[in-house]
This record gives C-alpha cells, sequence and structure tokens, in this order.
C-alpha cells in the first residue's frame, strides 16, 4: 500500500508541473498590463517602471515562472493586486466552506447513490429502480444552483428550517454549521446520487451473475451476506473510479451553489478575482484547486487499492 | 478502392451493409416527439422572438415591478418591471446562440487537433495530452473563469471559453478515431497493393468519426446550456440587461423572498431543453450503437408442446442411498417469453461412496440439473416437479432457509472455473474460513487453523502462507484445490462437481482427479459428476448417466456402458472418442446439432439425428430396464434398446 502511494504522489509531480506552467503562463495571454491595473493610468512613467521592476515583469519568463514556481513550493502564492492580503491565506481562509459543502454533497450522494443503487440491483424494474433510472435522466438536466434556489425558497424561506444564506464554520458551531451547508449540499449531491445509484447498479448486477456469488450462495452463505460482503465490495471497485471523477465535478458546481447561498468560498473569491483581473490570485485558487483534487484522487486511488487486491503493486 | 480495405469491425463498414431502418418503438417515440417539439419551440423562439414577445424585454416599468403571473403578464414581471415571457423568449435566443458558438468552437478546436495529434504522435501527442489531462484535472468551471479572466466576460467570451474547454473531449474522441482507424488500415493494407495507406486513412477516419461525433455534440450541447446559465448566474457570463435564463435566475435569486416564482420559467426552460437535447442524444446513441452491432437473429421460439406423460416409474430403492432424484423437471423462463422445459423425467441415485457421472454434450442440461439439486437455478428458473432426496430429507420441500443450511453443510459444489468461482476481493483463505465460522459456528482462530490444514490436505505446499493469498495469484489448478477445500470444509454428503476440471491445463487434470478420488475414499461422500468428457467420466465415476436435450437417455455402470451401450446416442458419443492411445482426433459420428430448449422433438429427442429411428420413435419414450439384462441399474430410453447391435468403446 505504502508502494502504491509512492507511486502515485510520484505520478503527480509532472502533472502538478504542468498545471503550474499553464496557470502561470496565462499572465502573459492577459490583454492588459498588470501594472496599470495596480496603479491605475496616473502614475508616471517613472513610477510605471518601478513597479514593473518589483514584480519582476522585465525578466524573461522563464526567469519569472521559476521565480514564482520557487516561492510555490514553499507555499508563497504571491500577494493580491488590489490589497496587499497573500494569496495563500486569502484561499486557505475561504477553503473550508468550500470544502464543507463539496465533502457534505459527496456524502449526501453516496449515502443516496449506494442505497438506492443496492435496491434497484436486487429489484430490477421495481419503483426504486424506475426513481433512480427518473433521477439520473431529470439530475443530468437541472441546474444544481437552480435547485439549489427552489430549495431555498422552499425549505428556508418559506418553511424557515433553514438559514436561506451564510455559512456558519464548523469550529464556530457545529449544528449551525450543519444546517448551513444542509440546503446547498442536497442541491449538490442529490442530483449527483441519482447518476451514481444507476452505476451502482449496472456494477452490482454486473455482480451478482459472477460465479463467485453462485459459488458463495452454494457455500450456503445467507443472502445478506452475499449481497453486503461479497458482491458489494467487488461493485464498488469500477464505482469508486466513478466517484474520484464527480467530486471533481461536485468541487466545480460547490463554486457556483456557494453564490446561491451566499456562503463566501472559494467561489466568490475566485469570480471577484476574475472581475478585477488579479492574476496571481486566480492563479493561486487553480493551483490549490488542483492540489485539492489530487489529494481526492489519492484517497479514491488508496481506496480502489483497499478493495481490489490485484490493482495493488505486487 | 477495394473491398477488403474496408474493415467489417469499423463503424460505417457495417452499418452500410447491415443497417436495417431502425423501427421506432412507440417508447422511443414517446421520447422523441416531445424532445423535437422542445427543440423545435426553442428555435422558433429564438428566431422570431420580436414577433412572439409581447413586451419589448428591456422596457422598464416600475410601477409593474415584481408581479406574478396575470393576464397583462403571463409570467409575472421582474424587479423593473419587465415582462418576464417576453424576457424568457430572448432568453431562448441567447441559449441557441450559446450553444452554437461553444459547440461549434470545441469542434473546430478540438477536432483538427486531435486528428493531428493522433495522427502525428511522438511528443506532439504526449505533450497535448498531458495538458488536456491537467485541464481535465481542474474543475471545468473553473478552467471557464480562468480564460473568462483573461478574455473578460460577456456572451461570447464565455462561450469562447467553454468552447475551449469542451474542445478536450472532441480532441480525445478524434485522436482516438485516428488510433483506432490507423491500426486497422495499417494492418490490412500491408496486403493489398497500389493503395496508398494515407489516403485510405483519412478516408476511414472520415467515415468512421461521424457517429461518435453526433453523440459528444449533443453531449455538448447539454452541458453547454447548464454551463452558461451557471455563469450568466454568477454574472460572469452574460451582462445584463441582456436576458438569458441565467441572468433571469440571477435575479430571481436575489427576489427570492419577495417573488419567489421569478425562478420558476427560467429554471424550467433550461431543465427541459437540456432533457430534450440529452433524450435525443440517447436515442441517437442508441441507433448509431444498433446499427453497428449486428442483430442476433433470434429464430421465433414455437410454443413447445405440453409434455404430459406419465414418465418414467420410480427407481428401487437401495439402503445406501445418499441421493435419490426422482422425476426432477426445470423450466426456464426466457426474456418476455413462455417457460421452456430445460430438465425433464430426471432421475437417478448416489450411494454413499459412489461417484455418478452425468455426461452430455453443452446445453442437455447437466448443469442446470446440478444447480437445480442446490435450489440455485436462479431467476427465471423454476423447478416444476418431482423429488430431491438427500438423506431421507426432500430439499424441495424444505423452505428457503432450511436449503441455505444445507448447502455447505450436507450438499456442496465445485465449480467448472476455480478462478471465477473465487471471490477476486477476499484471500482464499477466508473464504474458506468464513465457511467454517457460519456454517460450524468455529471461532476465528480455530476457522483459520482449520482453513490452513484443508489446504495442506488438498495437497498445496506451504498451507499457511497459501491462505493468505488472494484468487488472482494461484494458478488454475492450485485455485480449484482451493475451491474443493471450501466446498468440502464442512463434510457435505453429496458433492456436485460441474466440469472441474475443464478450464485446467490438461497436466493438471489428471491430479485434480486424483485429489477427487482420494478425498471420496476418505470423507465417504457421494459425488454427482458432471462433465462432457466420456473420458474423464470413465476415469473418476463408479456409473454414468448419459443426458440428451434435457433428459436420461442411458444410465449404467461404467464399464457396462463402454462395453455395451444400448442406446445410439451413447453408441455415437463412445465413436466419437478419440480412440486409445494414439489421440486420433474424432469423427463427427452422430450428424446434425443437439436441438436446444424449446425446440425438442415430442416423441423420442434423438429420432431426427437417430440412424435407426422408426415409426414408434415419435412417441414419448421412458426410461426403461432393458429386457436383456436383469441388472437394475441398466435403464434406457429407446424403443429399441433390445433389438440394436450397437458399437461398442474400442
Ligand atoms: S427411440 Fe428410436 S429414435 Fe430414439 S434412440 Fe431409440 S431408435 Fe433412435
Amino acid at each position: 500500500m505504502i508502494k502504491l502511494v509512492g507511486q502515485r504522489l510520484l505520478a503527480m509531480v509532472p502533472l502538478l508541473l504542468i498545471v503550474s506552467i499553464l496557470t502561470f503562463s496565462f499572465t502573459a495571454l492577459l490583454p492588459s498590463d498588470p501594472v496599470d491595473l495596480i496603479i491605475g493610468d496616473r502614475g508616471s512613467n517613472e513610477q510605471h517602471e518601478q513597479v514593473r521592476e518589483r514584480l519582476g515583469l522585465n525578466d524573461p519568463f522563464v526567469t519569472r515562472y521559476l521565480d514564482w514556481l520557487g516561492r510555490a513550493v514553499q507555499g508563497d502564492l504571491g500577494t493580491s493586486f488590489f490589497n496587499s492580503v497573500r494569496v495563500t491565506d486569502a484561499v486557505l481562509l475561504r477553503m473550508p466552506a468550500t470544502l464543507s459543502l463539496t465533502f457534505a454533497s459527496v456524502l449526501i450522494s453516496v449515502v443516496v447513490g449506494l442505497g438506492a443503487g443496492v435496491a434497484a440491483a436486487l429489484r430490477p424494474r421495481s419503483w426504486i429502480d424506475r426513481l433512480a433510472t427518473f433521477g439520473a435522466t431529470i439530475g443530468q438536466a437541472i441546474p444544481n444552483f437552480w435547485f439549489g434556489l427552489i430549495l431555498a425558497s422552499v425549505f428556508a424561506v418559506t418553511l424557515r428550517w433553514f438559514p436561506a444564506t451564510g455559512y456558519v464554520p464548523l469550529g464556530e458551531n457545529p449544528l449551525g454549521w450543519l444546517l448551513s451547508i444542509t440546503l446547498p449540499a442536497l442541491a449538490l449531491g442529490l442530483s449527483t446520487s441519482a447518476a451514481l445509484a444507476r452505476q451502482v447498479r449496472s456494477a452490482m448486477v454486473g455482480v451478482l451473475q459472477q460465479d463467485y456469488i453462485r459459488a458463495a450462495r452454494a457455500q450456503g452463505l445467507s443472502s445478506r451476506r452475499v449481497i453486503f460482503r461479497h458482491a458489494l465490495k467487488n461493485a464498488l471497485v469500477p464505482v469508486v473510479t466513478v466517484l474520484s471523477f464527480q467530486i471533481t465535478v461536485l468541487l466545480g458546481g460547490a463554486l457556483i451553489v456557494e453564490q446561491v447561498y451566499a456562503i463566501n468560498g472559494i467561489g466568490s473569491l475566485a469570480i471577484a478575482a476574475v472581475r478585477q483581473q488579479d492574476i496571481p490570485m486566480i492563479q493561486g485558487i487553480v493551483l490549490i484547486l488542483v492540489l485539492v483534487v489530487m489529494g481526492v484522487q489519492l484517497a479514491t486511488d488508496i481506496v480502489y487499492g483497499l478493495i481490489n487486491p490485484k490493482a495493488r503493486p505486487a | 478502392m477495394s473491398a477488403p480495405t474496408l474493415s467489417p469491425t469499423t463503424a460505417t463498414g457495417t452499418a452500410a451493409t447491415t443497417r436495417r431502418r431502425p423501427r421506432w418503438r412507440a417508447s422511443t417515440l414517446a421520447v422523441v416527439i416531445p424532445s423535437a417539439l422542445v427543440l423545435l419551440t426553442l428555435l422558433i423562439c429564438a428566431l422570431f422572438a420580436e414577433a412572439l414577445s409581447p413586451y419589448d424585454p428591456l422596457q422598464q416599468s416600475l410601477m409593474d415591478a415584481l408581479q406574478g403571473p396575470s393576464a397583462k403578464h403571463w409570467l409575472g414581471t421582474d424587479d423593473l418591471g419587465r415582462d418576464v415571457l417576453s424576457r424568457m423568449i430572448h432568453g431562448s435566443r441567447i441559449a441557441v446562440i450559446a450553444a452554437a458558438e461553444a459547440t461549434g468552437l470545441a469542434v473546430l478546436i478540438g477536432v483538427p487537433i486531435g486528428l493531428f495529434i493522433g495522427y502525428r504522435g511522438g511528443w506532439w501527442d504526449w505533450i497535448t495530452m498531458r495538458a488536456v489531462e491537467a485541464i481535465v484535472s481542474i474543475p471545468g468551471i473553473m478552467v471557464a473563469i480562468v480564460i473568462i479572466a483573461i478574455l473578460g466576460s460577456g456572451l461570447h467570451k464565455a462561450m469562447f471559453a467553454l468552447g475551449i474547454l469542451y474542445s478536450t473531449a472532441f480532441l480525445r474522441l478524434a485522436r482516438s478515431v485516428v488510433l483506432t482507424e490507423r491500426e486497422e488500415v495499417y494492418v490490412k493494407s500491408a496486403r493489398v497493393i497500389g493503395a496508398s495507406p494515407r489516403r485510405i486513412l483519412i478516408r476511414h477516419i472520415f467515415l468512421n468519426i461521424a457517429p461518435p461525433l453526433i453523440v459528444q455534440v449533443t453531449l455538448t450541447v447539454g452541458a453547454v446550456l447548464l454551463a452558461e446559465a451557471g455563469l450568466s448566474f454568477v454574472g460572469i457570463g452574460v451582462q445584463p440587461p441582456q436576458a438569458s435564463w441565467g441572468t433571469m435566475l440571477n435575479t430571481a435569486a436575489a427576489y427570492m423572498e419577495l417573488n419567489a416564482f421569478l425562478a420558476v420559467p427560467p429554471g424550467l426552460a433550461i431543465v427541459v431543453t437540456v432533457l430534450a437535447v440529452n433524450l435525443l442524444g440517447d436515442v441517437l446513441r442508441d441507433s448509431i450503437g444498433r446499427g453497428v452491432r449486428l442483430p442476433a437473429a433470434t429464430p421465433p421460439r414455437p410454443r413447445s408442446a405440453a409434455i404430459a406423460r406419465k414418465g418414467t416409474a420410480p427407481l428401487p430403492a437401495r439402503e445406501d442411498d445418499a441421493l435419490r432424484v426422482d422425476g426432477l423437471e426445470v423450466m426456464v423462463s426466457p426474456k418476455g417469453g413462455d417457460p421452456v422445459p430445460v430438465v425433464t423425467d430426471m432421475s437417478f441415485r448416489i450411494a454413499k461412496g459412489e461417484t455418478l457421472g452425468l455426461v452430455g454434450e453443452s446445453g442437455s442440461g447437466k448443469t442446470v440439473t446440478g444447480l437445480a439439486l442446490m435450489g440455485l437455478i436462479g431467476a427465471g428458473g423454476r423447478i416444476t416437479a418431482g423429488q430431491v432426496t438427500l438423506d431421507g430429507t426432500d430439499l424441495l420441500q424444505l423452505p428457503p432457509s432450511g436449503l441455505e443450511k444445507a448447502r455447505g453443510t450436507d450438499i456442496a459444489m465445485v465449480f467448472q472455473d476455480p478462478t471465477t468461482s473465487l471471490n477476486p476481493a477476499y484471500t482464499v483463505g477466508s473464504q474458506i474460513s468464513e465457511v467454517l465460522r457460519i456454517k460450524q459456528g468455529l471461532s476465528r482462530r480455530a476457522a483459520w487453523d482449520r482453513t490452513v490444514e484443508l489446504i495442506d490436505r488438498v495437497g498445496i505446499p506451504r498451507p499457511a502462507e497459501r491462505a493468505r493469498a488472494y484468487p488472482h495469484e494461484l494458478s488454475g489448478g492450485m485455485a480449484q484445490r482451493i475451491a474443493i477445500a471450501r466446498a468440502l470444509s464442512c463434510g457435505p454428503k453429496l458433492l456436485i462437481a460441474d466440469e472441474p476440471t475443464t478450464a485446467l491445463d490438461v497436466t493438471v487434470q489428471q491430479e485434480i482427479l486424483d485429489l477427487f478420488r482420494d478425498l471420496q475414499d476418505e470423507m465417504g461422500m457421494a459425488m454427482l459428476f458432471v462433465t462432457h468428457d466420456l473420458a474423464v467420466a470413465a476415469d473418476i465415476c463408479d456409473r454414468i448417466a448419459v443426458m440428451y436435450c434435457g433428459e436420461v437417455v442411458e444410465t449404467a455402470p461404467v464399464e457396462q456402458l463402454f462395453r455395451d451401450p444400448r442406446h445410439p446416442y451413447t453408441a455415437g458419443l463412445l465413436s466419437a472418442m478419440p480412440h486409445g492411445a494414439s489421440g486420433t482426433p474424432p469423427l463427427p459420428v452422430i450428424p446434425g446439432a443437439v436441438p436446444t430448449p424449446g425446440h425438442w422433438p415430442t416423441g423420442c429427442r434423438f429420432a431426427p439425428r437417430c440412424a435407426h429411428a422408426a415409426p414408434g420413435c415419435a412417441l414419448p419414450v421412458d426410461l426403461t430396464p432393458g429386457q436383456t439384462t436383469t441388472n437394475a441399474e441398466r435403464l434406457t430410453r429407446c424403443i429399441r434398446a433390445t433389438d440394436l447391435t450397437l458399437e461398442a468403446a474400442q
């Protein structure tokens, strides 16, 4: 298992490098001069030159990239063009809200998806099977931020069961935290859960036809044991791969759904940065998001290795 | 262009020759018609927005702000008193433009690059694919946000960003088509003289890229519509006051407490449109898929004649019988079809310590018989008659829980392919000890110790170490020994072995047969040995029952069966065996093929292939003791069993 983790970690290095080159080089693509953005049109040519010098904009591209990379590796992603906030601090400050929302929605998606998927596999063409199929089709067509709006207007505005807006940090008030992320997490998680249920169902149906399931029954093991011990573990193998991809999608969805509930997460940070063309901030957000995605992939790889002995390096 | 270069496996190759116009089924139509109507409405709204809108979508009237639906404003008004219906209609134009721009751009960027790197290969390919992987690893919306940061917001710029984002999908698609076709073309063109591989390749690519491309386009259109709405909603896509469904939802979110209805029309419009596109895409994908794959010819299934007859007389009881099967009948219902008999009038018995070989060709019902005894024929199959008595208890009368208890303890089974009958996710040791713990209530420790003993007993060296191996780490022979150890772990009275050596290497087969023999000597269980191989049956069995079309046609002690077969089918099988040590390949002695279940003749089921068929053979035949022998062990299902002279095994 340690070997597996080591291999995966090594494989991430080139990917991270490429992402960093891509994100960095888009400064070069920017139509406007960052110096103008910072000091406005008023400044004299001299001031311009000073700022350029200070930002290292006169150095060749490669030098600037290596410089930036060197500092990025140490956790310094530069400072915002607009206020002297350190990018790393700003991103880390917003991260808990986005991550809470993402993982709560992953949890909902997994719990509902697994449950419904297994139930649908055991009773093909039952109501739960149809519901999963229907839900997956509809779920693909519903913008999750709109679903969020509807949930908010029903459960927050009309029924007042949940707060309509805002995010309460977990450390501050655990119950408040739970209430504040329930609706957005439902908005995100439910629509994906149906798709996941379909995955689980088809994997499960495939596994239940396997010889080893019949053999386990032939040993007189109970249906429950055969399904939950012998079949489910094997059915999860393809599902975990899908899940890894879905977590990335949910993370992206969280950036938008945050806006519905006025949650101050990475989404609003990114959108503000885009509006202001705050380059260091955008670079930092992308890089840190990629790190998060890679962390998720590593975690799913580990789970994959745990449930699928064949995937473990010999 | 010569015919052989057109590969038959490529999508259009077969499609061109075998595609029949797919017959639209009612369920398909129920999807296609509404979806098409939705998209048509959308297009009409987009084209004639000015003419259709009752108001100017930008005309404000603060007096009428935030009204609900009324006769004047069918869908109400927004915060600035603008007519929602008019804005919806104009929004549909934005949706169409957005979908067309972003999808078109994605195709224009993705396909050429994909074709190029697929064709060129090497560094170009490597670098591009790494960049694509990097882009794909970032949440898509973030990629769009970054590109918008460079370009600035607004409908066209945002769609440019989405076009770049979704081009990765087209890039990968085009690349994979090139790579597949390249392989095909270069392999085939080696045989064709005078054809330039490059020209053929180009032709092939253009033929084959269309179907997946169309499907990908529908997927992309749906995704673009959702993404446009999302970007406009957060304020970096379409900019107000321009009316897009996304910006309208932005307004709706701000005035949620005052007029919740504002969120409904634009949201529903998005859902319905995306749904229509996706559903049409599904139908398209299915019909393209159908064109590619040759539909398996399913012959019409005639209603099988009801088999009404008294069947074979019950076999006389013997004292040492472990298992008695009397008049067993199994029906299987194929999907959407009438039940078809697969096993009928099945009677045999096995004494303690005895091995009965159930021999027949594939499809004769021998495996189903084995599974029926275990109560494991699965969904769609049903035991419709008969008795299965194991040591005095009728297994078929047991409730499901009783049968579950009997399985593993009293009756166990070894399957054909050991590599698939062991669970790949658990160590082999844990799969044996699980049975011991559950069926015999052993403690974890005791079960494990017993497991290692069992693994040792079936002849695996270093058992304690091997117990911790996963199935894929063992050879086929080794895995089958594990499966045997598991089946015998609770000392069953009956062991069913279903072709247990067929999947194994020839050199290992004999070892496994010897193992079965040894274990039977030691444990004294009865054994039902299912095989298609008479030579294997001769080696290990005491008696043999030959099956044909779901029934036993002859049963006899091994030596008698080989020396003096009484049924023409048995004789045919015997003469088809490789002769002696020379191993000459068998000749197809029996003309014709085994009829499949549901197509069995009503009389003697072997009659169409029998060289000795007589008029009397058109009636059902029972399994009866032959008159030439007084031996009750010999039964034959042939009306001419006594008067024929059949060739014996050599
Ligand atoms: S009953 Fe007639 S057709 Fe059938 S095997 Fe005997 S001789 Fe042949």
